[in-house]
């Protein structure tokens, strides 16, 4: 009988009990045992960024992280940064400045941002750059996505609002 | 791959007994053992340890001109370090070649020794700084450690010198003098996310146009990262000018057995440790 | 990286009517994809869904002695394991119809399908292929298309034998039952004019090689599918096509059944590009495991597999004789290629359809001919890419435009001007360009890019000693930007309703895949009916509610599926003005739809609101309501035989001028900044267009510098985004991007296709770069660091077109 491991974790901010096989992914256990599927599998070797979560505050490729290994750690998902001012502010820019084209990559470049933002407050457009670095996006050349995450810092500091959007989304 | 236990231990001791016990796949980061054996090119042993929650296994501390680094220090624990950052610059300047944030939030640099890539981003710098590592076991009930340099630790691709029932559990460096020179290049068209074709640590003090305590390695051009020994010899004392330079780089031309793989031909592998070891040293001429 | 600096044109939009053209419009489904909100097809789970998993062939030419199932059909897990033989109804897929889903008694190539699984889990699938044992007898492998042609090269497709040994030659019957007695896949050639004539007028002659290289298209999202029969064998299929009605089918064709009881779905995809136009192995068999198993059954590949089994951009070598005037006018230009098929054919064997227009029509040339043989060998199979064989073409043309002008000794700039397209200009192939901005995309790029006083400082500085170059190069190009008629017809169908509260729901048959259609339809619409976008409801997503489209390619769903929204648009608010005339006495023509209101077109007065003035219609004793359907289709033509005719409504021109750093210690170049402008017709949503440039440019340094999927021997030798090297954030140039607006009179609002254009002119424009920069013409894609030091430093092989006639 394969070994099951039972596991408790914070996951957005609420305690979470899980088992998971010892071989499973936290990228499998995220999206197939919980459900939370704004977690993507985009290579499974840590190449593209498109499962980044965050762990204790750092991000990490969830394909790359043992599930078992969440065990008493907090875990945060694209579904929880949206939840928070900032994730919102991000949402907003990325809708905005058009970031957005498959959506492929989107909620793992805006977990990355985010913690982009959260530990470098006044990144400037090469930190972006660089801090996005181990995502991969095929749409958008990246140029409105570094845009998008300029802007979501402005906004943070006060600078300069992101406008409304004057069309309400649908949705 | 069937596993049978998954273990978390708290303490080292704990860890090194599981060890002794049988079979382990032990892992830290996870970001090495995870993707292969998902693609079933490692088989994990019935025992999968994880090393992260060993206490006192992390941290970067400074005693008696010995900085010792936790094996489970990650490569973003390691950049934001101010004595990383100030006295091991040439450690800083390869962490921020590697990989990716992600990837530098849960790597390790314990697991980026012990996974031994020729290429291996922090070995180059390791190496130039004369790192030793900790081993320890716990054979008879008490635990056991020794140490030896990094440069007799790694054996080739992927192998090292570990025993099975062994953890590499720190990484001392003897703190440079003031002063100390270090570079890092790493030959790729992106800042990180890449493998590197070759990597090339340089270290020396300035002494008056001369280098001294020279130490130079090479990552991705022999089985191991190596330094060059013959190279070094070159530069030791000298003064800096372009004769010394290329005999400097004629020596390294030798001490260097690069192949061919779908990186890189071992004949542009042999250029490029060539033109740019000579940069750099042209580079540390006006530094 | 500067912020990106826009032209906003004289003919632009007209702020004071509200209007939403050529503003900066937010995609409609970008909140819920940047909040992990949308459902791609991997995040899609039916009740009683099994997964399944392909088993695909460890040889690369072998004859199948036998496969042994009896261990994985035990497995616990396991619902159903199928080889070729448990389908003998199977049929033949892809272009040339030249493949069986599995494989039968042979396989070609590394990817061949030879058995799949259907299991609780994935992981059970996974250990159930493991426990298949296949027994193959290796057969010559054939990797190198110039050795395909030899007459004793081992042959792809034999013709399958019989049971007595013999041939069973089935005449009349596709490729995959009669077999090919050689292997020539496709030739296509095309020519107008007399070459001999033209290069007897030639004052110059260049000749040319350039050889491309096998890339893919790396979309985020892997490939998958669902199938599910109901009880009464209707086929629900979640799919990620392009092409969903041509797909429905031929599903219905390959299982025999009408077309009527196949329902295709389209959840949002994970990028496109040119990758789901054609059917491929996988989706067939997920479709005979869910029909054997009677349960839903999904298949994804891993990234792996995506890279190892889904298609590439065709390798082409390629040979290009120009000749000139000593005036610098273009005389007559001779192109032949070989293209590498594979093992297989799917659209990449097609692309000198596109190829052929670039050749003939970039510039005015009287005298041309060109050929292409596609053949068989035991390497991936291509299919269609994003620019669709213009980046190979373009690569080569546009080098040799700037080898030519060198030779002549005239700049880059003023050699193309003077061979460029005009407005109104009918090609020798059939082209005609009722609006065409070549030449103010040339000056525009050129000047913005500061191209000329850069191109002469940069050779001035070849032997200064500096170890690190700059070069400029630019590139032109022409694309389809008002669909293609490739089939007989090009059309788009559009429903549209208009509710009680006037609410639009569109519904139109063009497929959304990333690329922003449907923010761009429901603003078209919006236009006429001028109402919000949030007015708006777009359906576009499933054939059983959808009507008709060709499918996402060519660059033509903002132009055809524009059409058509606008031409619902118009019906819809024709009726509703006649209704008004009718309620205030105005006359329809006095009339028209302002902030969802009727107005008085003279004044902007408000007459009735709009929603109220539909209630009264569908609440009336006339019980009416609005709602229109529409079918646009462009007034192109399918080419003849010769590949003459005006196949697209309209074409799309652009220049890209590519500045470059080259290190010639390392070869290592660096894409500093695009310069691009571009014949857009005219800007619908500045975000969108500016997004689609974008990705596109980057796409194309990709092509240029760092993608390359290596195939050697039949290896896939990097299957992974390790080595499969896509452009990262840090890598991007900075990009300044100018839009020509041409206003096409076909166009919807004025409007091209522009989609694909943006990729397509890098690679060359690169190229000219590292020649400005160095001295050194590189004739080989890519430009890794290790192939440019290898030209600058002479150890590279030259290129030789050593292919038999």
């Amino acid at each position: 009988m394969p070994a099951r491991i039972d596991i408790a974790f914070r996951l957005n901010g609420v305690g979470k009990r899980a088992s998971v096989a010892p071989e499973t992914s936290a990228l499998e256990m995220l999206r197939e045992v919980i459900g939370l599927t704004g977690t993507k599998y985009g290579c499974g070797e840590g190449e593209c960024g498109a499962c980044t979560i965050l762990v204790d505050g750092v991000t990490i490729n969830a394909c790359l992280m043992f599930a078992a290994d969440c065990d008493g750690r907090d875990v945060m998902t694209i579904e929880g940064v949206n939840a928070t001012p900032r994730g919102e502010a991000l949402r907003r820019a990325f809708v905005e400045h058009g970031a957005v084209q498959c959506g492929f990559c989107t909620p793992g470049i805006m977990v990355q941002a985010w913690h982009l933002l959260e530990s470098n407050p006044h990144a400037d457009q090469a930190t972006i750059q660089r801090g996005i670095e181990g995502n991969l996006c095929r749409c958008t050349g990246y140029k409105k996505i570094i845009e998008a995450v300029a802007a979501a810092e402005a906004v943070e500091r006060g600078q300069t609002p992101v406008e409304q959007s004057r069309e309400v989304q649908r949705g | 791959m069937t596993i049978e236990r998954y273990c978390a231990p708290r303490t080292l001791d704990e860890a090194l007994e599981i060890l002794r016990a049988g079979p382990v796949s032990p892992f830290a980061g996870g970001t090495d053992l995870m993707p292969q054996s998902q693609a079933g090119r490692v088989r994990l042993a019935p025992v999968l340890m994880n090393l992260r929650r060993i206490e006192g296994m992390g941290g970067i501390a400074e005693n008696d001109g010995v900085v010792r680094i936790g094996a489970l220090t990650t490569m973003t624990q390691l950049m934001d370090s101010a004595v990383v950052r100030e006295r091991l610059n040439i450690l800083w300047q390869a962490c921020d070649h590697f990989a990716s944030d992600q990837l530098r939030n849960a790597g390790t640099l314990g697991g980026n020794i012990c996974n031994a890539s020729p290429a291996g981003d922090t070995l180059v710098p390791l190496l130039v700084l004369d790192a030793r590592v900790e081993l320890a076991q716990k054979p008879n009930g008490r635990i056991e450690t020794r140490k030896l340099p990094l440069a007799e630790f790694l054996l080739g691709p992927g192998r090292t010198t570990r025993a099975p029932q062994e953890l590499l559990s720190a990484i001392e460096i003897p703190l440079p003098a003031e002063g100390f020179y270090g570079a890092f290049f790493k030959l790729g068209t992106r800042p990180a996310l890449d493998i590197s074709a070759i990597s090339i640590g340089l270290g020396a003090l300035h002494d008056d146009g001369c280098l001294r305590s020279v130490r130079i390695a090479f990552g991705a051009v022999a089985p191991t990262a190596i330094r060059a020994a013959r190279a070094e010899a070159e530069l030791e004392g000298r003064l800096l000018d372009q004769d010394v330079i290329d005999a400097a780089v004629q020596a390294a031309d030798t001490e260097i057995h690069p192949i061919s793989d779908l990186r890189a031909s071992g004949w542009y592998r042999r250029e490029m440790v060539c033109n740019m070891l000579r940069r750099m040293l042209e580079d540390a001429r006006s530094h | 990286m500067a912020e990106l600096r826009a032209k906003t044109s004289p003919q632009g939009s007209d702020p004071a009517r509200g209007s939403l053209i050529g503003k900066r419009i937010p995609k409609m489904d970008a909140p819920d994809k940047a909040s992990g909100r949308t459902r791609y097809i991997h995040d899609i789970n039916l009740p009683g869904q099994l997964h399944a998993k392909i088993l695909r062939s460890s040889e690369r030419h072998a004859k199948i002695v036998s496969i042994d199932t009896r261990a994985a059909k035990a497995l616990p897990g396991v619902h159903a394991v199928i080889t070729a033989a448990d389908v003998p109804w199977q049929r033949p897929i892809g272009v040339a119809k030249d493949h069986l889903p599995l494989k039968t008694d042979r396989v070609r190539s590394l990817r061949d399908e030879i058995a799949a699984v259907a299991a609780d889990s994935v992981e059970i699938a996974e250990e159930a292929l493991g426990l298949i044992r296949v027994d193959y007898a290796p057969l010559p492998v054939l990797t190198d298309p110039v050795a395909a042609l030899a007459p004793d090269a081992p042959r792809i497709h034999p013709a399958p034998q019989g049971a007595d040994g013999g041939p069973s030659l089935k005449p009349g019957l596709p490729v995959a039952y009669t077999g090919k007695p050689d292997n020539v896949a496709m030739v296509m050639e095309y020519a107008q004019g007399d070459v001999a004539a033209g290069e007897a007028g030639s004052a110059l002659v260049v000749e040319d090689v350039f050889r491309l290289h096998y890339v893919t298209h790396c979309c985020l999202g892997v490939s998958g599918v669902i199938a599910e029969f109901d009880p009464s064998g209707n086929l629900l299929l979640y799919s990620n096509t392009q092409v969903p009605f041509l797909h429905k089918r031929e599903f219905a064709e390959l299982l025999d059944i009408d077309p009527g009881r196949v329902r295709i779905i389209q959840p949002p995809i994970g990028g496109g590009f040119g990758s789901k136009l054609d059917i491929y192995p996988f989706e067939p068999i997920a479709i005979f495991l869910a029909k054997i198993t009677g349960r839903p059954v999904k298949l994804v590949f891993t990234r792996e597999e995506e890279f190892l089994a889904s298609p590439t951009r065709q390798p082409v070598l390629l040979k290009l004789r120009s000749g000139c005037t000593k005036d610098g006018v273009l005389t007559f230009r001779e192109v032949e290629t070989l293209h590498d098929n594979g093992a297989y054919t799917s659209w990449g064997a097609t692309t000198p359809f596109v190829m052929m227009q670039t050749v003939s029509s970039l510039y005015r040339v009287p005298h041309c001919r060109y050929r292409t043989r596609a053949v068989y060998t035991n390497n991936p199979y291509a299919g269609s890419f994003r620019g669709y064989g213009n980046l190979q073409a373009t690569f080569a043309v546009e080098a040799h435009m700037d080898r030519l002008a060198e030779a002549l000794g005239i700049d880059p700039l003023e050699f193309r001007l003077k061979n460029a397209q005009d407005p109104g200009e009918v090609t020798p192939q059939g082209m005609h360009f009722k609006t065409c901005g070549l030449k103010d995309c040339l000056r525009t790029a050129a000047e913005r890019g500061d191209f000329l006083r850069k191109h002469a400082a940069n050779r001035a500085r070849w032997s200064d000693g500096d170890p690190v170059k700059r070069g400029v190069g630019m590139a032109s190009m022409l694309h389809v930007g008002g669909g293609a008629k490739i089939y007989p017809s090009d059309g788009c169908g559009t429903i549209l309703k208009i509710d009680d509260f006037a609410h639009v729901t569109l519904i139109t048959g063009a497929s959304e895949i990333g690329q922003g259609s449907e923010t761009v339809l429901a603003q078209l619409v919006c236009e006429e009916l001028g109402l919000p976008l949030s007015a708006v409801t777009v359906v576009n997503n499933d054939t059983d509610i959808t009507p008709w489209d060709v499918g996402v390619h060519a660059s033509r769903t903002t132009f055809i599926a524009g059409n058509s929204a606008i031409g619902a648009a118009r019906k819809a608010k024709d009726k509703i003005l006649a209704l008004a005339s009718s309620k205030c006495g105005d006359a329809a023509e006095a009339l028209d739809l302002a902030e969802g209101c009727v107005v008085k077109k003279a004044t902007g007065e408000r007459v009735f609101e709009l929603a109220k003035l539909i209630r009264s219609l569908h609440f009336s004793d006339k019980a009416e309501l609005v709602m229109t359907t529409h079918y646009y289709e462009p007034p192109s033509v399918h080419q003849d035989k010769q590949f003459k005719g005006d196949v697209s409504a309209a074409y799309a021109w652009a220049t890209q001028v590519c500045e470059v750093e080259v290190d010639t210690r390392t070869g290592i170049v660096r894409l500093v900044k695009v310069t691009g402008a571009h014949d857009v017709g005219r800007v619908l949503n500045r975000l969108g267009i500016e997004g689609q440039i974008e990705g596109g440019i980057v796409m194309g340094q990709g092509y240029a510098l760092t993608e390359n999927l290596m195939v050697e021997d039949g290896w896939v030798r990097n299957p992974n985004f390790r080595d499969y090297k896509l452009v990262t954030a840090p890598e991007i140039p900075e990009i300044d991007v100018s839009f020509i607006e041409t206003m096409d009179g076909e166009g919807p609002q004025g409007a091209k296709g522009v989609g694909e254009a943006p990729a397509i002119c890098i690679a060359a424009a690169v190229a000219n770069a590292i020649y400005n920069a160095t001295g050194v013409r590189l004739t080989s894609l890519p430009f890794t660091p290790e192939r440019v030091y290898r030209a600058l430093h002479g150890a590279a092989q030259p290129l030789e077109w050593n292919v038999p006639q």
